[in-house]
């Protein structure tokens, strides 16, 4: 029976393995490829955390720039877009620092009780059961990013890394260096948050 | 029964739960005590799809191309880069 300890040091290969071994090897020359592969994602990512433009370009360029930099550290004990979202999470807070950004205060679960408490539904929503592609336009798609972008920072993190990029709660826990059940209790909280900002969007169609 | 009428205590119990409900995070248990509650609550019904449907439109908004410039900046950047990662 394999150890906690070797379970640890198990080596996860992924379609990066290749890639990033070449590049440590010495083909630096295909670092290319591999930011081809994820600019995309990153550039969408730092979007939604930062506020400006050209704070979101700062982060992804600095962040192929740590990834490259530390790119021979990297131990293939996790995937490596999990290690590349940990560089750039880290890249992101540091960044942050140094600009303006929304304030970091607690979401508490009683505002988003209180607010279900007042106004108890006697149906659901038409927005909420009516087909996605029908409800999704660019309008919608904006008014959703603004409302990411005005959630804390350390709510904001935990639904992009959920809910748009698609991690696991232990995944997103081992990127952001949190337990599991605070993730749970911070993504709860800010999915309330932007249903509340749903709910309020779509308050004169009901 | 109404959401009048059942116990409100239990609609807040349920509450706290509903993320991990939807994500498939509960066990079988308490999935089955939030199925029966929400079978016979409209009001907790109602968040459970409008949590699911935020979630939804977060997970179907599309992305933005990255900009040429930055693409073009970003590669320039590579190109100048040393011939290896340094090992730290």
């Amino acid at each position: 029976m394999m150890t906690a300890k070797h379970q640890n040091r198990k080596k996860v290969k992924d379609n990066d393995s290749e890639l990033i071994q070449a590049i440590n090897s010495g083909q630096s020359n295909k670092f290319h490829d591999l930011v081809k592969r994820y600019e995309q994602k990153l550039y969408n990512f730092s979007l939604r955390m930062c506020r400006d433009p050209g704070d979101a370009e700062d982060m992804v360029q600095d962040t192929f720039l740590n990834v490259f930099r530390y790119l021979k550290d990297f131990r293939y004990e996790t995937k490596f877009k999990n290690w590349l979202y940990k560089v750039a999470a880290s890249t992101c807070i540091k960044q942050r620092r140094k600009s303006k950004f929304a304030p970091d205060r607690e979401l508490s679960l009683d505002e988003f009780r209180s607010q279900d408490e007042a106004e108890v539904p006697s149906q659901v929503p038409k927005w909420a059961l009516m087909p996605l592609d029908k409800l999704l336009n660019d309008e919608l798609s904006n008014m959703i990013h603004q409302a990411i972008l005005s959630l804390p920072e350390k709510y904001r993190v935990i639904i992009l890394l959920r809910d748009i990029e698609g991690f696991s709660t232990d995944e997103t826990a081992q990127i952001l260096g949190l337990s599991s059940s605070n993730v749970k209790v911070r993504l709860h909280r800010a999915r309330l948050y932007l249903r509340d900002k749903l709910k309020g969007y779509f308050k004169n169609d009901e | 029964m109404t959401s009048d009428e059942h116990d409100h205590k239990h609609c807040l119990e349920m509450f706290e739960k509903l993320s991990e409900y939807i994500d498939g995070e509960l066990d079988q248990l308490t999935c089955a005590d939030i199925e029966k509650h929400i079978s016979n609550c409209v009001a907790c019904f109602s968040c459970v799809e409008t949590l699911k449907r935020t979630v939804a439109i977060c997970k179907g908004v599309k992305e933005k191309p990255i900009p040429e410039e930055f693409a073009q900046k970003l590669r320039d950047i590579i190109q100048g880069l040393p011939n290896k990662p340094s090992a730290t």
